[in-house]
């Protein structure tokens, strides 16, 4: 995340409290600037760190941005702490350290400390139980497989990172394609015209 | 004591309109129009067309918390967000509930807006007309009074206000679901189309249509500030285009034009002065929100536009001896016959095929399935009246995701591609009127003016349910026949008021002795106050009702102006 993003997301976390007119003059005056360490409002340092890897594994940087690229890690740390519920939060960092501690038991190692290929591996292992016990869901829309709070931890990371790149704007416009302003409306166009997948 | 006569000189209007939403901005063009020096009130803060749209053209990256309100900010809502609309895009246009208290009997959820505009800034804008199947329901049913009116009344009335609205639809010679002046239709998708087909073959005829909506689809020569739909469907945050109908885009600019219309933010009306000597209504009484201060404004005529319990609860709240239980309450039916309609009953179902279409631009709208139940030959044993559906087609998105067992560069490679197509309709259901459900004033709970509140007591009755039941299975055997796949009921838990279209508590009728309102929206027993709002609804019909105020207030006004020329009012 960028000096200017980072900004914009802390001005924004206040929401409300800051006039549109003042927001506007608070991004304006700020130049862009080399990469800021990323500070979690929420997670503790070393809680931040598995959060940012793991959203990494979900939506890698490839050809085009991944998930640091776009600042996943520090959208879903403000989600944390300013959209989750009290319950909701004790929820996902009991299932935080469930995560890390089968990372020790079963591979010896804290998350952070195992290899690359390792931290996939037990990504993988979790995020496959996870969905296997879920079963399907539903037809359209946000999967309510399990209400907020039940929803299994690995499943939470990869829809809260989902969330976080797709609405930012290196995944809205770079991975997938985005129009403000489409103009008229056209219901059956041939995809191959169209391209990819809209954002929005 | 002169001093007094020039205070009350100056505080006198020939008309005064309370509420500026979707039928106060057409009380308001229609008398300022016709003439009248006009003061409208609007009891929240105002909003400027375009320049108080705060969040209009801001991309998904500039909302916070992937536009999720946060929980604090939710603490303000817990009424308003039981509709999960409330975002970071829009919570400025919902009232914030801490503020707006009221009681609950059984529950009952009342949504609201209160600022100039209202929600005429966040409706849905699907704009149908009634017909006779509706008007003459009642007394065919021998269910609540019979409407004063006829299509025949109000026919011309539709005609008035699409043609100023602009409304886009396609005409299909439906006698219960009457056509209006079109622009334009909107497109369907490659499998709305099919569904359309499958289900008009399978069905006998039955129709399926894109829905009829109050969006610029071609410019209006009468009102070039509005411009054409751009499908950007960010309509909930206000339209730089005014592409949509608002008070704000249209009926209130086309006020403010004449030079007759005084619009005052931030009044609330406390109540209607009524003058026992007079034998009439002759103001209201205003309570200044910002000040507290209460101020009397007189007129020779008064249009209630407060919203269907905003306009019912001035009335309940005016007493005098002439009327100890409210203005106009002689019959006893002021606050009750609350209607709603019911929703949120349906099916979905995956579609299989089409891989290689998709579509350009976020449609406002979606299709459109007329009332098929108890029309012509159809007769159900069941239940009375019937539903409509909206719903739509769409590819899934990224959304999708969560629930894939790919993750990585897989995954990445996979969103970039637009998912498999669904479908889901849902029903909008018919809701009777029943006296049993009701509002009353709730004096031992005031709110930060010291006005008293509404308490609410009202619930869908069996005839709501056994047709909800209706809504599922109807809806999963079109999509069945179709020849679509996974074929899902649902129905998901839907309070009476969720519909967002609450109607009735001041019924029109032929009657005094059972209704509060005449043939021409005016209170039988204060014949220069007109309601023409929801509150004015004797049924409810499965349409969704704005149009009809709107058309109402047109023709309410236009007698108004009429009555007060040759001097009977």
């Amino acid at each position: 995340m960028n000096r200017r993003e980072a900004i914009q997301r802390t001005a924004l976390a206040l929401g409300y409290a800051i006039s549109a007119p003042a927001m506007m003059g608070v991004l304006n005056g700020c130049k862009p600037s080399p990469e800021l360490a990323f500070k979690p409002v929420f997670f503790t340092e070393p809680q931040a760190q598995t959060i940012a890897e793991l959203s990494e594994i979900i939506l890698p940087k490839t050809t085009t941005p991944g998930a640091k690229d776009a600042g996943v890690p520090g959208f879903i740390d403000s989600m944390l702490k300013e959209v989750y519920g009290k319950e909701a939060q004790e929820k996902f960092i009991e299932g935080l350290n469930a995560f890390e501690e089968d990372a020790k038991k079963t591979l010896g190692d804290g998350f952070m400390d195992l290899k690359p290929e390792q931290r996939v591996a037990h990504f993988k292992k979790h995020h496959d139980e996870a969905l296997s016990a879920a079963g399907k869901g539903g037809p359209t829309g946000w999967w309510n497989a399990g209400k907020d709070g039940d929803k299994p931890f690995v499943l939470k990371v990869k829809e809260l990172t989902l969330l976080g790149f797709f609405t930012s704007q290196p995944g809205a416009t770079e991975v997938l394609q985005y129009k403000q302003v489409p103009g008229p409306y056209h219901g059956c166009v041939p995809l191959a015209e169209v391209g990819k997948a809209w954002a929005t | 004591m002169n001093l007094n006569i020039d205070a009350q000189k100056q505080q006198t209007y020939d008309a005064i309109v309370v509420g500026t939403g979707i039928s106060g901005g057409w009380a308001a063009k229609e008398l300022t129009q016709k003439g009248l020096k006009t003061l409208v009130l609007e009891r929240g803060r105002d909003v400027k067309h375009v320049v108080d749209y705060p969040t209009m053209t801001k991309d998904p990256w500039q909302l916070p918390h992937g536009n999720k309100l946060t929980e604090e900010e939710l603490k303000f809502y817990p009424v308003q967000s039981r509709t999960n609309w409330v975002s970071q895009a829009n919570k400025h246009w919902w009232v914030k509930d801490t503020e707006n208290p009221y009681t609950e009997v059984k529950p009952f959820d009342w949504i609201r807006g209160y600022h100039t505009g209202g929600r005429s800034i966040m409706w849905g804008k699907q704009t149908y007309r009634l017909s006779d199947l509706d008007f003459t329901a009642n007394a065919k049913d021998g269910v609540g009074v019979d409407w004063p009116i006829r299509y025949a009344d109000l026919a011309p009335w539709y005609d008035y206000v699409e043609t100023f609205i602009g409304v886009s639809g396609r005409a299909e010679g439906i006698p219960h679901l009457p056509d209006g002046k079109f622009l334009p239709p909107m497109e369907l998708n490659c499998v709305e189309e099919t569904f359309r087909d499958k289900v008009a073959e399978k069905f006998n005829g039955r129709k399926i249509t894109i829905g009829r909506v109050a969006h610029l689809t071609a410019p209006l020569p009468h009102d070039p500030s509005r411009g054409v739909c751009q499908s950007r469907n960010m309509c909930d945050r206000g339209c730089p285009y005014g592409a949509y109908f608002s008070s704000n885009a249209s009926t209130l600019p086309a006020a403010a034009k004449t030079g007759n219309m005084t619009l005052k933010p931030n009044a609330i009306v406390h109540s209607i002065i009524y003058d026992e000597k007079k034998g009439k209504a002759i103001g209201v009484k205003v309570l200044d929100a910002e000040t507290k201060q209460e101020v009397d404004y007189f007129a020779k005529i008064i249009f209630l536009n407060a919203s269907t319990l905003g306009s019912t609860f001035i009335l309940m709240n005016s007493i005098s001896n002439r009327f100890p239980n409210g203005l106009g309450n002689g019959s006893g039916e002021l606050g009750h016959n609350i209607m709603d309609h019911q929703y949120r009953a349906g099916a979905t179902a995956l579609v299989e095929g089409y891989e290689d279409k998709y579509y350009v631009g976020r449609r406002p709208n979606g299709i459109y399935i007329p009332r098929f139940r108890n029309v012509g030959d159809d007769k159900r044993t069941d239940y009375l009246r019937g539903f409509g559906y909206q719903g739509a087609a769409s590819r899934t998105e990224w959304q999708r995701g969560v629930r894939e067992m790919s993750f990585g560069e897989d995954l990445k490679n996979s969103l970039m591609e637009p998912g498999g197509w669904s479908i889901g309709i849902t029903g909008f259901g018919e809701c009777l009127p029943s006296h049993s459900n009701h509002v009353t004033l709730n004096k031992d709970k005031t709110d930060i003016y010291g006005l008293p509140t509404l308490s609410f007591d009202a619930e869908w009755g069996p005839n709501e349910k056994a047709m909800r039941k209706d809504m599922k299975d109807s809806a999963a055997e079109m999509l069945e026949a179709a020849g679509f796949k996974n074929v899902t009921t649902y129905d998901n838990p839907d309070n009476i008021g969720l519909g967002i279209h609450e109607m009735g508590t001041a019924r029109m009728g032929k009657d005094p002795k059972t209704s509060v309102l005449n043939k021409w929206n005016a209170v039988h027993e204060a014949p220069n106050v007109f309601v023409t709002d929801g509150a004015a609804m004797t049924s409810s019909a499965c349409q969704n009702p704005s149009l009809t105020y709107m058309a109402l207030t047109a023709r309410a006004a236009e007698y108004a102006v009429n009555e007060l020329k040759k001097g009977n009012l």
